[in-house]
């Protein structure tokens, strides 16, 4: 027993790396006198940290802490895409200039980021259903107080109550699910639930209405249609570094908690090939639900985005209607579907941060989220304005960018395994999106600068993060091999077809 | 010789990145003219290495490895029959956009040389493409550049037109990129390796065969993008939009070479791959065309603006090559191929004239004018011939690809009926009065706006972007046969290769168990024999 | 004895006002109580099937679910916290800057 638990503390690090690192931003803040960004710098270490630890997992397959956290190659991929985006959003931070109003409380900032990096990487690690709760509202109630962490602006606070009572609410509902699900089969850890399933459970009305309450929470933090009504508001009030965050970072990490769920638990190991992996529970039609859900994610985050004016706003409506095409994926559930999210997700992270960090620096300098207000701002920064249109012409998904070929994947996937309809779907709503995109760039480019409006100045430091996100966003576009293989090899574990 | 064909696709690309760099307006304008003449004499390597003889075999190939283990994605490139002259007229365009440029673009010159030469590779990249995922690519690639050219450099009116410009074919692309995976997967189905396979040479192999319903689906989609492309009546409304409010060179591209594009699809694509579709489509097709031919010529006649009238000549004259395209036959098919470069020739130029007198005069108003001819000598030599060259007087090139279409479509066996002939011979017509009319009220009679009179006559860069043209126009008009040399061969195979396929494909469907309505429209009633017999007649009809 | 059906139907009554009330109610107080209502609902069922089931499992999801309901309780009040001082009400129907 003691060997069990020092060797999956062992195996452990990268959570322990983060919980440290939290615990040093508290100490640091009381003892550092001048506050600028140290902790800041301390919670990038711990993620450089934490990613080499997770790194060196690699290959490991191993179910630690009696079955409660899984470090398996699935676990790693999107610990890596974690922490990537928690080491960008910390360099957000760092040149963010509406954190610089509260320097005096930017240590419970980190602190705070820390608390979150923590929840999200035991959501993708957790294999039972307690653990997937707590890491669940630990992510959850960190964020909370992330958005409202502007005190002063009534929006930031609006927007975290907001936040706050949809989040208890979805989450309330899926805990709801969960006690119901542990009920009819006895269970906590999913591959019991998976092994009680498969022997066969006599309440099927209440299994259903149990999946369908975890869905709604699932669906609450990847921000899919119906529940997405918090996420513009949210996005619009928060600071633009924790909006990023919410769009990339928490979206990355319910979407592995949500993988794992369903292709661990409703699996057949058996019978997989002859009906699918749904065939488990056949009295709803799941795929059909999430395909509907996936559609609706579609139409309505694309073609409300039409008609917003913030650019906040406008990334939070992109960022569901992403979620739609993100869960094309999960619909399918097979080992293409899967292997296209995670692809997916790698690209996204990248084009959307880079997306939110060019807007970010935008309002640093002109003090505004208004798409109108864009005008002319190509020609007054030429590499930032450049960088915004591949960006944005990389989430509409035009080659030669990353994010076409994340589209291809996972509309190959999904025309592979007969939804023509749900990709007919997608490709609709992806030549409405353009229009949302390409309003951006007009702005920036077709209407030449106020007379008098000078040129921007970006540091250098600034212009160096931008390409860290604008490379990667092109290069995917012309070589994404690796990329493939690394996504491939991590849903082996998964053991779909 | 591999090496060279990605030398000159890619080096314009390569030559943004020095643009970027040197500091003052004239080197961006000096490094871009070289890096475009540098392309152009390196494709005329090219086109004097080819192997006529085996023009239906691609030459210059450069075959990567495939991106995905079990999918045949792949970078493919090479130049045959089909594409070798629409690559050489694209590098021969490039130096001529940048040149035709030098003075009339004043503001962001880094921004518009850059996106002139993203321009550039991505059209080459898109003639040259061989993998239709490549050819994706590369097609879409092409929006942005225009898309910005239009926005930043244009009209007024401008962004009116960039969207619809860009929503136009966005749209249609994205319908061909579902049946592209689609056709992907199913090409996959059949070939021995792969799942996935996208091919060119693959799938229009006659060993690749398609059942009739996914047929014409995949038909439909692929010839709905390509004719939103052409642009092929009714998708043409964002062509004259697009055409006046871009700035010239824009123009001058998005004329002669953009919308080939289209054309060039329709025959890459469409035709050998969806045989029996294309056929039973072909008649269809041809009465847009046709409505196309007339509609662009009667538009053309009322138009007040010199540059609309050229833009909606353009839809009349593309509506030609499909109708030649859809015929199907090797004197149609050849006749468009070669008209598909003798419209890029003479209505390049039109735009180019067009450009300079605006230059000169800042509007483009046929009322404007009048006797300018008196004034600019030069110019009015220049603008008859291409005018004449784009009526298809005999002697220059219109004549040539219009002639053999015409002649092509009359024979056609999938025209049932020689009336389309006779009624796109009416837009030969139509063409030489709205264009001679407006030749008149443009050039000649007395001189009724003073401020005409102190008009300067075109100088020498002028001159130089328009002999190559003019020199072209008379070569092809005089001496068609040392460019329809290219692609004779092609032709002929890839003819015969439809034709066997649809056989093939047709035979098997009557033994499938097919909807309903496969049988009424591809007439699978008749008796196996008796559509071979048709089939041989049909064959040897056309030749 | 009284059987697993009658905790499980007190459970679920109490999750539906619990739903209910944060559907109608305006005082934002209030909303926190009622999603209180809806995670203590649903710890009288997971202890109903815990005994059930005769595992302790359940039984301990209910300590940190109490631990979780009390962390979003004080969440929730600091940021209402907020709003009063911002805006003088805590009625969220007043607390309407950002729409569509």
């Amino acid at each position: 027993m003691v060997e069990h638990t020092l060797h999956s503390i062992s195996l452990f690090y990268p959570e322990i790396i983060i919980v440290v690192t939290l615990c040093v931003i508290i100490i640091a803040d009381l003892v550092v006198k001048k506050k600028n960004h140290t902790a800041g710098w301390i919670l990038m270490g711990g993620f450089g940290l934490a990613g080499i630890t997770v790194l060196l997992q690699a290959g490991r397959n191993e179910s630690v802490f009696y079955d409660m956290v899984a470090v398996d190659p699935f676990a790693l991929f999107f610990k890596v895409l974690l922490l990537l985006s928690g080491i960008f959003i910390v360099f957000f931070s760092v040149n963010s200039d509406e954190l610089k109003a509260y320097k005096s409380r930017i240590g419970e900032y980190y602190m705070l980021l820390a608390g979150m990096m923590l929840g999200m990487l035991l959501m993708v690690g957790s294999t039972n259903l307690l653990l997937m709760y707590l890491a669940f509202e630990v992510t959850s109630i960190s964020s909370y107080v992330l958005v409202g962490f502007i005190k002063k602006s009534l929006r930031s606070s609006e927007s975290s109550m907001k936040y706050i009572i949809y989040g208890a609410v979805s989450s309330g509902v899926m805990l709801y699910g969960i006690s119901l699900l542990i009920g009819i089969t006895g269970a906590t850890d999913i591959y019991g639930i998976n092994a009680a399933l498969l022997a066969g459970v006599d309440q099927p009305l209440i299994l259903n209405i149990s999946i369908l309450m975890i869905i709604v929470g699932l669906g609450f933090k990847i921000t899919v249609v119906p529940f997405h009504f918090w996420a513009p508001d949210v996005y619009e009030g928060a600071p633009m570094t924790i909006a990023a965050i919410l769009a990339v970072a928490s979206k990355i990490a319910a979407f592995g908690m949500l993988i794992r769920f369903f292709s661990v638990s409703f699996i057949n190991a058996e019978g997989i090939s002859a009906a699918g992996v749904w065939q488990i529970f056949d009295a709803l039609h799941w795929d059909l639900l999430l395909g509907a859900m996936a559609a609706m994610a579609m139409i309505v985050g694309n073609l409300t985005a039409l008609m917003q004016d913030n650019i906040k706003r406008m990334l939070a409506y992109s960022s569901i209607a992403h979620a739609g095409y993100l869960l094309m994926g999960v619909v399918i559930l097979t080992e293409q579907g899967i292997s296209s999210i995670l692809i997916y997700l790698f690209i996204y992270l990248f084009m959307n941060l880079g997306a939110f960090y060019v807007a970010m620096l935008f309002s640093n300098k002109v003090n505004t989220e208004s798409i109108e207000a864009y005008k002319g701002l190509g020609h007054r920064a030429p590499l930032e304005g450049v960088a915004m249109t591949i960006f944005l012409v990389s989430l509409t998904g035009l080659p030669p960018t990353g994010g076409f070929i994340a589209k291809l994947y996972i509309f190959g996937a999904a025309i592979s395994a007969g939804w023509i309809w749900l990709v007919a779907i997608a490709g609709i709503t992806t030549v409405i999106s353009l229009f949302y995109y390409i309003r951006v760039v007009r702005n920036m480019y077709f209407f030449e600068p106020e007379t008098g409006a000078k040129r921007l100045h970006f540091t250098f430091g600034s212009k160096i993060i931008l390409l860290l996100m604008l490379i990667p966003t092109l290069l995917l576009g012309v070589y994404f091999t690796p990329l493939l293989e690394f996504a491939q090899s991590s849903i082996k574990i998964l053991g779909l077809n | 010789m591999d090496i060279l064909l990605n030398i000159t696709i890619y080096l314009p690309l390569l030559a943004i990145a020095a643009v970027i760099l040197v500091r003052t307006d004239q080197a961006v304008k000096w490094v871009s003219l070289a890096a475009t003449s540098v392309t152009f004499f390196l494709s005329l390597l090219l086109i004097f290495n080819f192997d006529t003889a085996n023009s239906h075999i691609l030459q210059f190939v450069t075959e990567g490895p495939e991106i995905i283990p079990g999918y045949d994605i792949k970078y493919l490139v090479g130049l045959d029959g089909l594409n070798l002259l629409l690559f050489m007229l694209t590098t021969l365009f490039g130096p001529i956009a940048i040149l035709s440029s030098w003075n009339s673009v004043t503001k962001h010159l880094k921004g518009y040389y850059s996106m002139l030469l993203l321009l550039q590779t991505a059209s080459l990249g898109v003639f040259a493409a061989l993998d239709l995922i490549v050819f994706y690519v590369f097609f879409e690639l092409s929006l942005i550049p225009m898309y910005f050219l239009i926005g930043i450099w244009g009209g007024a009116e401008r962004i009116m037109a960039t969207i619809k410009f860009f929503i136009y074919t966005l749209a249609g692309s994205l319908i061909m990129l579902v049946a592209l995976i689609y056709l992907g997967f199913h090409a996959g189905g059949v070939h021995a390796e792969y799942i996935f396979t996208a091919d060119w040479r693959f799938i229009s192999s006659p060993e690749y065969q398609i059942g009739l319903v996914e047929q014409t689906y995949m038909f439909l989609a692929f010839a709905l993008a390509f004719c939103i492309k052409v642009p092929l009546f009714p998708f043409h409304t964002w062509l004259p939009h697009a055409h006046t409010e871009a700035p010239t060179a824009g123009s001058v591209i998005l004329a002669a070479i953009m919308l080939k594009m289209g054309t060039y699809g329709l025959v890459r694509v469409c035709m050998p791959v969806f045989p029996n579709a294309f056929m039973e489509f072909a008649s269809w097709f041809a009465i847009l065309a046709i409505i196309g031919i007339i509609y662009g010529a009667l538009v053309a006649m009322v138009q007040k603006d010199v540059k609309k009238l050229v833009a909606y000549s353009s839809v009349s004259h593309l509506g030609f090559v499909v109708l030649g395209i859809f015929a199907l036959n090797t004197v149609a098919v050849q006749g468009a191929v070669i008209q598909m470069i003798n419209h890029g020739l003479s209505t390049g130029a039109l735009f180019l004239l067009v450009g300079m007198i605006y230059d000169r005069r800042h509007t483009r108003m046929i009322k404007d004018f009048g006797g300018i001819a008196k004034v600019v000598p030069v110019f009015a030599v220049f603008f008859l011939i291409t005018t004449l060259a784009s009526i298809g007087l005999p002697g220059l090139n219109g004549f040539i690809g219009e002639f053999l279409i015409l002649t092509g479509a009359f024979f056609s066996e999938l025209y049932d009926n020689s009336i389309y002939a006779v009624l796109s011979a009416l837009g030969v017509i139509l063409a030489a009065v709205y264009m001679l009319w407006m030749y008149e009220r443009v050039m000649l009679g007395s001189i009724t706006n003073d401020e005409n009179k102190k008009m300067k006559d075109l100088n020498f860069r002028e001159i130089g972007l328009l002999v190559p043209l003019v020199l072209f126009m008379v070569w092809i008009g005089i001496r068609s046969e040392d460019f329809t040399r290219y692609s004779e061969v092609w032709v002929d195979n890839f003819i015969d290769v439809t034709e066997t396929k649809s056989v093939a494909v047709l035979k098997e469907a009557q033994k499938d168990d097919l909807p309903g309505w496969t049988a009424a429209f591809y007439n699978l009633d008749e008796e196996s024999d008796e559509l071979e017999v048709e089939l041989v007649q049909i064959q040897g009809g056309l030749k | 004895m009284i059987g697993i059906d009658w905790y499980l139907a007190l459970s679920a009554v109490l999750f539906i006002i619990g739903v209910i009330g944060v559907l109608i109610r305006r005082n934002a107080i209030v909303i926190l109580m009622c999603v209180e209502l809806m995670l203590n609902s649903v710890n009288i069922s997971l202890i109903a099937f815990a005994s059930h089931h005769g595992d302790i499992t359940g039984q301990v999801l209910v300590f940190f679910v109490l631990a979780v309901a009390a962390a979003e309780a004080v969440i929730g009040l600091a940021i209402i916290l907020a709003i009063f001082r911002n805006n003088l009400s805590i009625d969220i129907t007043k607390v309407n800057l950002l729409r569509w």
